[in-house]
């Protein structure tokens, strides 16, 4: 639309291929440096520990996790995980130097979507899987010298195993146990890949972390693990995932988050999940905020089949603040489940979360939420609004929140709201002269554009042109 | 579970008054239902109160308001459901919970859930808990009224629909 620059229409052609790529690579998927047998016992999870030099105490850890998944069940409630089978993942896969696929493999709906909301073509192969990291040593380089100046420390999670092994002892699984939930379990014993990130005392991180600025590791891991630690007075904002499609050959995603945050220390943590639609995405992730401490949860869910998500956090010192903002889109075949989780534990404790939900073409958009009030937390307050947009008659919306309260000094209100687009809401815009169609992108935009506002701009211009582009055709 | 079936272009108010699993079927078309409950519990009590609304036609309607005051160690419980089927169009449908904490061991949980399945509809629901705002005691109070009183006066405009 004329509100953003030109869009780039260039296509890829042979010759941007033959620039970049190496041939002679397009094994398909399957070539692997390393690739676990399929399925799951106690001897992958050994091997992969051991493929990575890891201590011993991580290895137990990983047992433990192994021994807590085969024992939990699937969650009785939310969407329906029969489609998964087990047997038939791969739990630990290595890339080879040279990314075994070609730009030919990537389908090409991924190749459109990346056209028409304008991704940098150098950025293009690493998003679609042929590249296995995009080139931005440079921008890179005089971050890295910037960042070890101050003493924050971003490495994937296997590098800072192997460099601050003590840090990561401390916290390692002490935000979300292994035993959480059956897929925090299970992330817990195959785990690999993911961020680990560290922000000493008083610093202020500008420039937002971005997991794909860090090179020479799994950015996107299949059982990604992260952990953020933010010491105190501390502030970064960290941005995980991004509005182009992510092409993946397997079913399963399932990371686990884990978020310390010290006294007066703030953290954002941005998630843009755009998942390819043939993906289970079951994410476990939490922060635990210490005194006058604040956590922001932006997440936006467009891609994958199914995602379960709920974004949540633990007011543990007096003062402490958390926010959800949470949006999902739900298209043709999707069920997003998504929403939070709020647990106050300390007085003077506040929280919000924001859910705004799309669903179109007979997709699914749940909201479901936790607030804890308890007995300590008086003085405590949460707002929680949830707007659902149904854009056809196929489609589905549900809301499922629950707010337990166990003091009497606390302010809590919920509010919900399911609409469609109003006839005379198009009626207005469409006897302005504008199309039918670009009327429908306009309202929809303006739905999702105060929770858009709190991208950082490139990602909210990507974002824009992404909504436009999945409404395209919408008209029934 | 006690059910009620709203029939074609009938209108119902249904008072709820008593803890417990009620189910409301608008199985006719231009049905509508007005449902009010309103819950104390005191002591030791456990009150819990669940109410489905279930559009099952197009061009229904439904308002629903549950309110309760928990007091002393009690325990309240106020879940509201509404369902709306595919092809009902034109329909509206309310929920509001609201609950109101008078002591500090009092316990509340509310659970308004939607489940929508079709887009020609207009839905909302709203839920809260409180304690009875200290402004608005001191306001009595500085009327001459004492604490006890303006209390019960406070819950009794609360509770009044």
């Amino acid at each position: 639309m004329a509100r953003f620059a030109a869009k780039k229409t260039s296509k890829p052609g042979a010759d941007f291929v033959n620039e970049t790529y190496e041939h002679g690579y397009s094994f398909g998927t399957q070539d692997y440096s390393f690739q676990a047998d399929k399925g799951l016992n106690v001897e992958v999870v050994k091997q992969i520990s051991a493929m990575k030099n890891e201590p011993a105490w991580m290895l137990n850890n990983r047992l433990q996790g192994f021994a807590e998944f085969e024992q939990k069940r699937n969650p009785l409630w939310g969407a329906d995980l029969t489609g998964l089978t087990f047997a038939d993942l791969s739990y630990y896969l290595k890339p080879t130097d040279n990314q075994a696929k070609s730009w030919e493999d990537v389908p090409p709906e991924v190749k459109e979507t990346f056209d028409r909301i304008g991704v940098p073509e150098a950025e293009r192969e690493y998003l679609a899987g042929v590249k296995a990291q995009y080139d931005s040593e440079v921008v890179y380089g005089s971050l890295k010298k910037t960042w070890e100046k101050d003493g924050v420390i971003f490495l994937s999670m296997d590098e800072g195993l192997a460099n601050y092994p003590d840090l990561i002892k401390e916290y390692f699984g002490k935000v979300i146990a292994s035993g959480d939930n059956k897929y925090s379990a299970l992330n817990t014993a195959v785990w690999s890949g993911g961020s680990f990130v560290y922000i000493p005392p008083g610093v202020h991180v500008k420039m937002p972390l971005q997991t794909y600025f860090r090179i020479n590791s799994e950015a996107f891991g299949q059982f990604e693990r992260t952990l953020i630690i933010v010491d105190e007075g501390a502030s970064v904002h960290y941005v995980e995932g991004c509005t182009a499609p992510q092409f993946s050959s397997t079913s399963l995603h399932s990371a686990v988050v884990e978020i310390v945050i010290k006294k007066g220390a703030t953290c954002q943590y941005t998630t843009v999940q755009n998942w390819y639609k043939n993906i289970y995405n079951l994410v476990t992730k939490r922060a635990y905020v210490h005194e006058e401490g604040k956590m922001v949860w932006t997440d936006f869910n467009m891609g994958s089949k199914v995602t379960m998500k709920y974004p949540g956090f633990v007011l543990a010192g007096k003062g402490a603040k958390g926010e959800v903002l949470s949006m999902a889109l739900a298209g043709a075949g999707q069920h997003q489940d998504t929403g939070a989780k709020a647990v106050h534990l300390a007085p003077y404790t506040s929280s919000t979360i924001i859910s705004k939900s799309i669903s179109k073409s007979g997709g699914r958009a749940s909201y479901r939420g936790m607030v804890h009030i308890s007995p300590q937390a008086h003085h405590s307050k949460n707002t929680v609004v949830c707007d659902a947009l149904l854009l056809d008659d196929l489609s589905r919306s549900d809301t499922y929140p629950i707010e337990k309260v166990f003091n009497n000094q606390v302010e809590i209100q919920h509010e919900a709201t399911v609409s469609k687009i109003g006839d005379d809401q198009l009626f207005y815009l469409m006897s302005r002269g504008v199309s039918e169609e670009d009327a429908r992108k306009m309202i929809v935009n303006g739905f999702i554009a105060d929770l858009v506002k709190k991208l950082p701009l490139e990602y909210a211009v990507e974002m824009n042109r992404l909504i436009d582009f999945e409404m395209e055709g919408s008209i029934g | 579970m006690k059910t009620f079936k709203i029939l074609k272009d009938q209108h119902q108010e249904i008072k709820l008054t008593k803890p417990g699993q009620y189910l409301i079927e608008l199985v006719g078309s231009g049905s509508s239902v007005e449902i009010t409950g309103v819950f104390r519990s005191q002591k030791t009590e456990q009150k819990k109160i669940e109410v489905i609304i279930h559009h099952q036609a197009a061009h229904t309607q439904a308002n629903t308001i549950l309110k309760g005051v928990a007091s002393d160690q009690s325990f309240l419980q106020l879940k509201g459901k509404i369902i709306i089927n595919e092809k009902c169009g034109d329909t509206q449908s309310f929920l509001t919970e609201r609950v109101l904490l008078l002591s500090e061991q009092a316990k509340a949980e509310t659970v308004p859930d939607l489940e929508i399945k079709t887009d020609d509809v207009k839905c909302s629901h709203a839920a809260s808990i409180s304690s009875i705002p200290e402004e608005h005691l001191f306001y009595l109070q500085s009327r001459g009224i004492k604490k006890k009183t303006a209390e019960e006066m406070i819950v009794e405009g609360f509770l009044t629909i």
